[in-house]
């Protein structure tokens, strides 16, 4: 047998080996089957900022469509005192609140009403606001991950884990979530050509279009905010009473070298609504391996239908306490010498009215959402 | 190499040589003459044909077998062929007139050496059992394998009736059943994991397996206990005269079997072994996040034979397999911080069987037999220690009597008595850990049998096998059980009170009669009906809502409220063989109704649960299908096709359906329904030094879940699943390929090698094993997961010196 021979063999089966399983997203997946279903959210929290309640009908395709809201519906808390809070529907539609100045209270259990415009009514089990205890101790590591190439974003980062002590009481629940604001001074940039109309707030193209990237500068203090996108739960099943340490709550992109600003929220959670997020951990972030366990969707955990007891519901009745934390991260820190930031640069030219112009517009407001806002987060000292 | 290759491949590919025009009648030229022979009866072969360089020259044997063909001088290949003969190959370089007489062998008379043997045909033919196929080893090493290991669960799979949830998953679904449903006996010591590396290669060191009997229906009363079939592999029993030695050398374990006389004709011992080494190539070749990765397994079988006289046979068999893993993140135990967890687990199986002949009517087995299959999953390097445990450890003892009376009957009865403990799950026992040490409370159990078979052969033509087994199982205290309020679901919040059993204290227990028959109706010397029934029961599960099992899943045995399984079986089935059994067919229809399946409740938490009855949904299954298969068992080109029609459904209502219904109480596929299979296998054998197997197989893709829409949560999105397994992954196919060259230097010697060239999915068609969603900016995107997405070349190495 040629040596050269065996070696190809050799060489080619560890390649196979190594390159064994893949993942290919499949371009023309057909659905089967759609139907919508009442879907409730519910927030009580102790944070003012979390309370919330969207109420839509969940969308028949799983391409493309937004859930539709579904408004004008009676919607309300109950205490164990039987005290009232009514939510009423924001500019949001769907989206409820409750009267300003409204926190839950640790120890307290509430019931959730809802009545639809089409007279449908659902209730939830009464759920108790549980402590959540302090986070004790932040510790970040640069991390690589080989998997990704080099110029792969999620290949370099820095991981974030937390300790924190377990009350001895049996049955904590545990969720995780985190927000960064990174201050932004280009709040619009139009491609193509195209120039910012500051009456429509659009960016308007010409009619033959260039090659030309014009960026606006934001008029005032402008910050983008970005938030976990994995659900992470835990369970003091295995671990009760105690330190429990080295759990993993974000990773952090290695895009720059300045600090990182993350705003960590530990939240203590209910039992149906760890079962709730644990069953779409199975759904959409463990599922893909050898040994998945059956996709299937958690209806009516919490909510249950009180016209029609066959109806299905979709959501969760969701009453947490939560304990902040504000963090910079040092993304100068522990980094090895051959790594290097993936900084995206801004591409094109900024926008700058003409020297001696009357009345001339060059900076644009920043528009509150989900994903930007002018206020200043909690603890910026950048 | 490349010389063989150059004589070889022509005569396999047919390739067409260049224009060639035969001087018949030039007497100027020499010429190749001589006489064709029949090599067993030494007759003369009329009509022979005689071909040179794979052009029909037009010459054949006269009545007195002889023939001669005038060529131009030069060098030739010459193939002599007749209808029902091997074909004779040769290569000469013609110079003056050549003398070449030829000898050919009767296909009919040849050894065959096709993965279903001469015994299976014979039973099809000749005796009721039905369902039942008997597998030779040496056929199974010549198909195409993956990496080059000889797998017999995976070539177990180009049978009809047999296949599995996909490339890589664990164990196997045949006829419709669940993993847990096969009982599957080495030297009558079961197997409750059949695979090493998490379902890749079969437990079983092939060169240790004489032969495999796989009983998909008709199963006799001497086997019970799973609700399914039976896989039987018997060890082979050590040559008493001769020393003999084999083994291999592979991409993925070595292997070496010996087989030592010790007292010639009395005493012998055989040990065979297999260890992997293939985590080096990790450590040297893989990328940083797969260096860490170990992944080891070994197994060792050994067999003591003593035969002290004609009457009596003694045989001590062991076999013992080990896996063992370290993974970085996966498969880590829930509610655990640990970055590195490792796995090991294996079987330790035993047994002692001693065959004693009364006399020719009557014959005694009394064997005792032991198993231990132990798991662990453990984190020892950080502060919160993990080490789960947990074993199944069998205990068998049985007798059995062969008795026939005269012609026309064959009786099998006896007595069998299991016991069975199981730790279900020990967490951190005397651990120092932050993690909580948890004990599920230890489950002993007892399973005893009498059985009894006769085979009565009423005339020539018609022949019934009958037999009864009574089962009766007993679940045993120590042990405490939890009582729930009447008239709901058991949950947690549903205990009323805990009643605790004594040592030795039944706790429940339940028996049934298990009746068995097949009846053989002969249509002609060469054609067979058949019909056969069989009853079976389960006292024992597995506990898994995973698409394939892991190793380290919960066995279960039955208890108040978990009943044991029964099946009932039909089956009819017509064989015919052709010329001489050189061809078989075989139409064979099932139809299996299963009661007191489990399945799981949305959300099912399994990891370490003491009150597990309260994740459990009891149901039924039903499976049927239609199994076709041609086979040709001998001559140059052997092999078979087989297209198999077959469906499996399951229905979970529960004692509680508001609550505990899957699908809305309808049937839905199970994960292994896949209605139409084509299975293919073709060997062709032009020489003694060479032979070429290609396997194809097609099925229809098995069943996923499919989302009927998407919904939001915090801001992502979620698909919304109503329906469970409503739609199909795509279709499977795949084409293997391996060439096996056996003792390449062609010379006659003790030390005799053999090289097996693989290519494992030939056109590198990615077949998926699963569908699943994730969220992206468009909504949700479907994607499918391929497990051997690409060809897979290898080369294996094997000896044996006699």
């Amino acid at each position: 047998m040629p040596t050269h021979l065996f070696r190809y063999i050799l060489f080619s089966s560890i390649i196979g080996m190594i390159s064994w399983a893949c993942i290919n997203p499949i371009m023309d997946f057909k659905q089967i089957d759609s139907t919508s279903y009442m879907t409730i959210e519910a927030d009580i929290s102790d944070d003012e900022a979390l309370n919330k309640i969207r109420i839509t009908s969940s969308a028949n395709r799983i391409i493309s469509q937004n859930p539709l809201a579904v408004s004008k519906a009676e919607v309300y808390v109950l205490d164990q005192t039987g005290l009232k809070t009514i939510f009423k529907e924001g500019i949001v539609l769907g989206t409820y609140l409750p009267p300003v100045g409204f926190v839950g209270k640790v120890g307290s259990t509430y019931r959730l009403f809802v009545k639809t415009l089409t007279g449908k009514q659902y209730e939830s089990v009464e759920e108790k606001m549980i402590p959540a205890p302090e986070i004790e101790n932040i510790v970040t590591q640069f991390e690589v991950r080989d998997q990704y190439a080099k110029v792969d974003p999620r290949r370099n980062g820095f991981s974030v884990y937390v300790d924190f002590k377990d009350s001895p009481r049996e049955g904590d629940f545990y969720m995780w979530n985190w927000r960064h604001f990174e201050k932004i001074s280009v709040c619009e940039t139009c491609e193509g050509g195209a120039t910012w109309n500051f009456k429509t707030n659009v960016c308007v193209a010409p009619r033959m279009p260039t090659e030309d990237i014009l960026n606006y500068l934001c008029n005032g203090n402008c910050w983008d905010i970005s938030t976990n996108n994995d659900l992470n739960v835990f369970s003091d099943v295995l671990t009760n009473g105690q330190r429990i340490s080295g759990r993993q709550v974000a990773r952090v992109p290695f895009d720059g070298y300045s600090p990182y600003y993350l705003r960590l929220e530990q939240r203590s959670i209910t039992k149906n609504a760890f079962n709730f997020y644990q069953s779409l951990i199975a759904q959409v972030q463990s599922s893909g391996s050898l040994f998945d366990v059956p996709a299937e969707t958690r209806f009516s955990l919490n909510i249950k239908p009180m016209t029609d007891p066959k109806e299905r519901v979709l959501g969760i009745f969701n009453v947490f306490s939560v304990r902040k934390k504000i963090y910079f991260i040092d993304r100068l820190k522990n980094v090895p010498k051959e790594e290097f930031a993936l900084i995206t640069f801004l591409t094109g030219e900024i926008y700058t009215c003409p020297p001696g112009s009357v009345n001339c517009q060059d900076r644009v407001p920043c528009v509150e959402s989900s994903y930007r806002t002018k206020i200043t987060p909690e603890g910026w000292n950048l | 190499m490349i010389k063989l290759l150059l004589r070889v491949l022509p005569i396999f590919l047919l390739i067409s040589g260049s224009q060639f025009s035969f001087a018949q009648t030039t007497t100027s030229l020499p010429s190749v003459y001589g006489r064709v022979l029949d090599a067993q009866t030494g007759e003369p072969l009329r009509g022979a044909d005689i071909s040179v360089d794979f052009k029909k020259s037009g010459v054949s044997t006269d009545s007195a077998g002889r023939y001669r063909i005038f060529l131009p001088f030069g060098e030739y290949v010459l193939k002599v062929g007749h209808v029902g003969y091997n074909p004779y190959r040769t290569k000469f370089y013609l110079k003056a007139d050549f003398e070449l007489n030829v000898q050919l062998n009767d296909v009919t008379k040849q050894l065959e050496e096709v993965i279903v043997s001469s015994a299976s045909t014979k039973r099809d033919i000749q005796t009721p059992s039905l369902g039942v196929t008997v597998l030779s080893l040496k056929g199974i090493k010549k198909l195409p394998t993956m990496m080059g290991e000889v797998d017999v669960i995976r070539s177990l799979q180009t049978l009809p009736g047999v296949s599995s949830v996909g490339e890589g998953a664990n164990g196997l679904n045949i006829r419709g059943s669940n993993v847990d449903q096969n009982l599957i006996y080495i030297d009558d010591t079961p197997i409750f994991n059949p695979t090493h590396m998490f379902g890749l290669f079969s437990v079983f060191a092939s060169d240790a397996i004489r032969d495999l009997e796989l009983y998909k229906g008709g199963i006799p009363t001497r086997f019970g206990g799973r609700s399914a079939s039976v896989l039987d592999i018997k060890m082979i029993e050590p040559n008493t005269d001769k020393f003999k030695m084999q083994g291999g050398i592979g991409l993925v374990s070595n292997r070496l079997l010996a087989e030592i006389p010790i007292v010639k004709e009395k005493l012998s011992v055989m040990v065979a072994g297999r260890l992997s080494v293939n985590d080096f190539m990790f450590k040297w070749f893989a990328p940083n996040y797969l260096k860490n990765i170990r992944a080891n397994f070994s197994d060792v079988a050994t067999k003591v034979f003593y035969r002290p006289n004609n009457k009596n046979t003694i045989s001590f068999s062991s076999y013992l397999s080990q896996d063992y893993y370290r993974v970085d993140s996966l498969f880590s135990i829930e509610n655990v911080i640990a970055k590195r967890t490792s796995f090991d687990y294996g079987h330790t199986n035993f047994a002692i069987h001693w065959n004693h002949y009364f006399s020719e009517k009557l014959n005694l087995m009394l064997s005792a037999a032991s198993t231990v299959y132990k798991t662990k999953t453990y984190a020892p390097d950080t502060v919160n220690t993990i080490d789960l445990n947990s074993f199944i450890k069998y205990k068998n003892l049985s007798a059995s009597f062969d008795f026939q009376p005269n012609d026309k009957h064959k009786m099998n009865f006896g007595a069998t008595i299991t016991r069975y403990d199981i730790d279900p799950g020990s967490l951190n026992i005397g651990v120092v850990s932050r993690v909580a040490t948890v004990k599920i409370q230890d489950e002993q159990s007892m399973e005893a049998a009498i059985f009894a078979d006769d085979e009565f052969k009423m005339n020539d033509k018609f022949t019934i096998q009958y037999g009864l087994r009574y089962s009766q199982y007993w679940r045993i205290g120590a042990g405490t059980f939890n009582e729930y309020t009447p008239n709901r679901m058991p949950s947690l919040n549903s205990i009323v009170s805990k009643k605790t059993y004594a040592d030795g204290e039944v706790m429940s227990s339940y028996g049934g009669f298990e009746p068995r028959l097949t009846m053989k109706y002969s249509i002609g010397e060469n054609s067979t009906m058949k019909f056969g029934y069989n009853r079976m029961q389960q006292f024992f599960q597995l506990l898994s809502n995973n698409t394939t099992p892991l190793p380290t899943s919960r066995w279960k045995t039955a208890d108040q409220f978990i009943k044991p399984q029964q099946s009932d079986f039909l089956s009819l089935g017509l064989f015919k063989t052709y010329n001489e059994n050189v061809y078989e067919a075989s139409l064979e229809t099932y139809y299996r109704d299963v009661r007191n399946t489990l399945d799981f409740i949305s959300g099912a938490n399994l990891q370490l649960n003491p009150n597990i009855e309260t994740q459990l949904v009891t149901g039924k299954s039903k499976a049927y299908g239609v199994e076709l298969m041609v086979q040709k068992k001998k001559g140059e080109v052997s092999g078979w096709v087989s297209y198999t029609y077959a469906r499996a459904f399951s229905q979970m209502i529960g004692d509680y359906p508001e609550v505990q219904s899957i699908n809305g109480g309808d049937w839905f596929a199970t994960n292994y329904d896949k209605p139409h299979t084509f299975n293919m296998m073709l060997n062709v054998q032009p020489t003694t030094h060479h032979s070429f197997s290609f396997t194809f197989a097609y099925n229809t893709g098995r069943p996923f879940s499919s989302p009927s829409g998407m919904y939001e949560i915090g801001g992502k999105k979620y698909p919304v699943f109503q329906e469970r397994n409503n739609d199909r992954i795509r279709d499977y196919h795949r084409l293997d390929f391996s060439w096996t060259i056996n003792n390449p230097s062609m010379k006659s010697q003790r030390w005799e090698g053999s090289w097996v060239f693989t290519v494992y999915n030939l056109y590198g068609r990615q077949n998926p094993y699963s569908v699943f969603f994730k969220s992206s900016k468009i909504g949700l995107r479907a994607y499918e997961l391929s497990v051997f997405a690409s060809p897979f070349i290898s080369l294996t190495y094997n000896f044996k010196f006699l």
